[in-house]
């Protein structure tokens, strides 16, 4: 995305940031100007920045109520699970074949962070997993998934901010993180796509479970 | 095409250390409709812009085509250490040669760190890049920093190892990124590291500064594209200054010179700026600011930023004016608010300063005439002591003289008054007297209380038994001397230390130059006139530059030109800049690993290199792809029909440099 202005951007950013981490609830009516005034931003890159929003289905628009916040529910959190988990497989795949030294030592970085993160500062855990994500997707040198994955994650990131207060962080993850970066390394694209599903599958059977 | 009537209007607003300016201007005519002062508000420049833009008034707010801004942040910033932290990341540097040569202070951040990798001379990898080494110190520094630079040895030759560093530490933390090569296409690895350093500490900074200007313009229904000035006069679009505020480096003192330049409607003089602060020095030849090739310095700080070739002094309207050991009168270098602006604040302080005129000399000391006073309201977090409370809490309703402040405190000297803190934050501000003051007094410039003034002037110089209209020559002579030495040094590139005028004029000084200096001056030899003449005319800008500069326009035999509108040449220069954009290509052999055979020739355009066989092929090449990418970079900035000019060079080595200049009006908004 080509940025044209820089208070937009920032608009853009500050305002997914309190989308996703529920501080703007879903379905909540959007007022453009107390969230102008609140940002201290001017009142044309709030608009902008809720247009770009409206783009990636966190802002919806009517022509009758104005702007809100875009819902989360069941027959979402399926649908998102459903496309999530299998492009997230072939993510994997396609970065087992792919990746380069350099990414290697991307995702090898990060899983050590992650090692070394302790278990209670979920918020971080949960930032590392997603540059996780992004660094699969970018190995996979697909521009276009990444796009596409980079979407879907900003939409199941509210269901993980809405399942946080019952949600213990994922054991399973790290453990997860290591055999991947392993498979990706050896060219496994099979096992790669395999240990991806079943991280993803886990996330997605626990938020189900605590909604 | 452009058939409507409506003249194009044009905001240049100028953010100096002192005021902020804005003019309002119709374009094609160079007609100024109106200017307005504020005094510039250091810890939220919004403030002072808003007033100055609600004080122009301007009828149809969407008849403003285009708005421009020149401002000292970045160089401010960078004076006072006032930028984000960094974290510089130096790869293939060699620590013991920059350790041997003391040069890590010039990095302008403590937290530097050295890492295998970069290139040699001819683009070739001198060591692998150490990606796990740097990925390891990033997450170690991440959460101590603000942004991040990242420099690579002979990265403008081949960036590669700047990019893969880039990428990796992207993808492992959200803090911004800055790439040396980016920034600057020359070889001096130190100043490159430098402004990557700097420009990386700046980000945030003209960001919130860009989104402020964008506010104000919001609040006042203005729509139009915003351009920021250059060090060079130049503008570039708001989003490019947002991302390099490394180039706004000296962009007050360049728009002052081009607004000069465009109002006198000469193309060679010499620039003279005189300003509240600073006194800043210029010049213009063939209608273009002089830049200086070896890249900016602000405060030690050597950079490869290329500006305005200036000098600045601090000596300005509102210099300080005190006695020294010797009751000598000095000037600056300290700004301080004029004494007639704070009695016609506060009518009390007149009243003081009256009564003190009428006491005998013995009763007053030379601090009597310094008055502190309350700027706003200190936030909590801002008084850490007591005393500082105290300190606030005396001044809230009315400015004291400094003796009254010691005395109340129950301290001795100022340094124990607590107030060096609230000062620089600007809690507590300063006023005494001022050439602004003594302009008051002889009727030359009268907006504020004059009485004031004088009296405060009286006590001055009864504490010196001197007469008060001689003193004021005096100082007159000695602040016109300060710039005439400062035009003489700049232009000559020579020191000369002044001292002892009398000394030197009566042959007890045995300097030459400092003799030469004085007697073209004072003409006080019976037998040796000298004179010092300045070949071209002088332009002076700023409100005090028609006070302050016909004794140098006269020391110096030449003409002084003050346009119509001089006082706010700096905010008409920020819109007269034109937009210009530089590509600059890099062509050099591919050399074997021995480095005696040339296997062919690279073009390297920042971020992509392409592989020629024949060296004419690559010229051939780089020439077209320069242009190409100046005049695209040149519309997206917005510029007008941009002309491009190509420079070639070469340096010698079989490496060639291939510029591309894009240079047009900036497009006004429709």
């Amino acid at each position: 995305m080509e940025w044209e202005r820089v208070d937009t951007k920032r608009a853009y950013e500050q305002i997914r940031e309190r989308i996703t981490t529920l501080e703007l609830e879903p379905g909540s009516v959007i007022n453009e100007q107390l969230l102008a005034e609140e940002l201290e931003m001017g009142l044309a890159p709030v608009r902008e920045a809720l247009k770009l929003l409206v783009h990636d289905n966190l802002v919806v628009i009517t022509p009758r109520h104005g702007l809100y916040v875009s819902d989360v529910n069941a027959p979402d959190l399926e649908q998102l699970s459903e496309l999530r988990l299998s492009l997230e497989g072939l993510s994997a795949r396609l970065a087992a074949q792919r990746a380069t030294e350099d990414d290697i030592v991307i995702l090898e970085a990060l899983r050590q962070e992650q090692a070394g993160t302790p278990a209670d500062d979920r918020r971080r855990l949960f930032d590392i997993d997603h540059k996780f994500h992004q660094a699969v997707a970018r190995a996979a040198h697909n521009k276009y998934m990444a796009d596409s994955l980079e979407r879907l994650f900003g939409l199941s990131q509210r269901l993980w901010y809405l399942a946080l207060p019952e949600l213990g962080f994922l054991p399973t993850a790290v453990e997860q993180h290591l055999d991947l970066v392993q498979a990706i390394k050896n060219g496994d694209g099979d096992e790669a796509e395999r240990i991806m599903r079943a991280h993803v599958g886990e996330f997605y059977a626990q938020v189900r479970e605590v909604l | 095409m452009d058939t409507n009537s409506q003249p194009n209007l044009v905001l240049g607003i100028d953010t100096g250390g002192t005021y902020t300016d804005g003019v309002l201007l119709e374009y094609e005519t160079r007609r100024v409709l109106a200017a307005q002062k504020s005094l510039t508000t250091k810890r939220d420049f919004s403030i002072g812009i808003e007033s100055v833009i609600d004080g122009i008034h301007i009828e149809d707010p969407s008849a403003i085509r285009m708005v421009s801004i020149s401002t000292t942040l970045a160089t401010n910033a960078i004076a006072e250490g006032k930028g984000k932290r960094v974290a510089l990341l130096l790869i293939g540097y060699d620590p013991d040669l920059i350790d041997k040569f003391k040069m890590a202070e010039r990095f302008a951040t403590p937290n530097y760190f050295f890492l295998d990798g970069g290139h040699d001379l001819y683009g070739r990898e001198k060591k692998p890049l150490d990606l796990p080494g740097i990925l390891a110190q990033v997450n170690e520094i991440k959460n101590r920093v603000d942004a991040i630079a990242v420099s690579a040895y002979f990265s403008p030759l081949n960036p590669e190892h700047e990019q893969r560093a880039y990428k990796a530490i992207a993808s492992v933390c959200d803090l911004p990124v800055v790439l040396g090569h980016q920034l600057s296409t020359r070889l001096g690895s130190v100043e490159r590291a430098t402004t990557a350093a700097l420009n990386a500490s700046l980000l945030a900074m003209l960001q919130d500064f860009v989104i402020a200007v964008r506010r104000a313009m919001e609040r006042r229904q203005i729509e139009a594209p915003l351009m920021v000035v250059r060090g060079d006069g130049t503008l570039m679009s708001d989003e490019f200054a947002a991302r390099t505020p490394v180039e706004t480096i000296h962009s007050g003192p360049a728009a002052s010179a081009i607004g000069g330049r465009f109002l006198s409607r000469l193309d060679d003089a010499l620039i003279l700026d005189v300003g509240g602060t600073t006194t800043d020095i210029a010049i213009i030849e063939q209608g273009q600011v002089t830049v200086s090739e070896e890249g900016a310095t602000v405060s030690d700080y050597k950079t490869s930023v290329k500006a305005a070739n200036l000098l600045s002094i601090a000596l300005g309207g509102d210099s300080h004016i005190t006695w020294g050991h010797e009751k000598n009168v000095v000037i600056g270098p300290e700004r301080v608010a004029p004494l007639a602006y704070l009695a016609w604040k506060h009518p009390i302080v007149k009243q003081q300063l009256k009564a003190l005129s009428m006491r005998t000399w013995s009763q007053a000391t030379p601090d009597s005439l310094e008055y502190w006073f309350l700027l706003r309201e200190p936030q909590e977090s801002q008084t850490k002591s007591q005393r500082e409370r105290d300190l606030v809490e005396f001044l809230q309703d009315r400015p004291r003289p400094v003796p009254e402040i010691l005395k109340h405190l129950g301290v001795l000297h100022v340094a124990q008054a607590g107030s060096s803190e609230l000062m620089r934050q600007e809690v507590i501000g300063k006023a005494g007297l001022t050439s602004t003051d003594l302009m008051h007094i002889e009727g030359r410039y009268e907006v504020w209380d004059t009485e004031a003034a004088a009296y405060a002037w009286k006590v001055f110089c009864q504490y010196q038994f001197r007469d008060q209209e001689e003193l004021r020559g005096e100082v007159w002579s000695q602040m016109s001397e300060m710039i005439l030495h400062a035009a003489l040094t700049f232009l000559s590139k020579k020191p000369l230390e002044l001292r002892d005028r009398q000394r030197s004029l009566e042959g007890a000084d045995d300097d030459m130059g400092r003799w030469f200096f004085y007697n073209s001056l004072y003409q006080a030899h019976p037998h040796l006139e000298t004179s010092i003449r300045l070949r071209r005319p002088i332009i002076g800008i700023g409100a005090p530059a028609g006070i302050f500069l016909p004794s140098v326009a006269k020391a110096l035999h030449t003409e002084l030109i003050l346009p119509e509108h001089h006082e706010v040449a700096n905010a008409v220069g920020a819109i007269a800049g034109s937009v210009m954009v530089e590509e600059e290509l890099l062509i050099y052999p591919k050399l074997s690993r021995d480095g005696l055979e040339v296997f062919g020739y690279y073009v390297q355009a920042h971020d992509v290199r392409h592989e020629f066989e024949e060296l004419s092929a690559a010229l051939a090449h780089a020439r077209e792809l320069s242009q190409e990418r100046a005049l695209g970079a040149a519309l997206r900035s917005g510029a007008d029909k941009p002309e491009v000019t190509i420079e070639e060079e070469t340096d010698g080595l079989d490496t060639y440099r291939i510029r591309a200049k894009a240079i047009g009006n900036p497009r006004l908004m429709r």
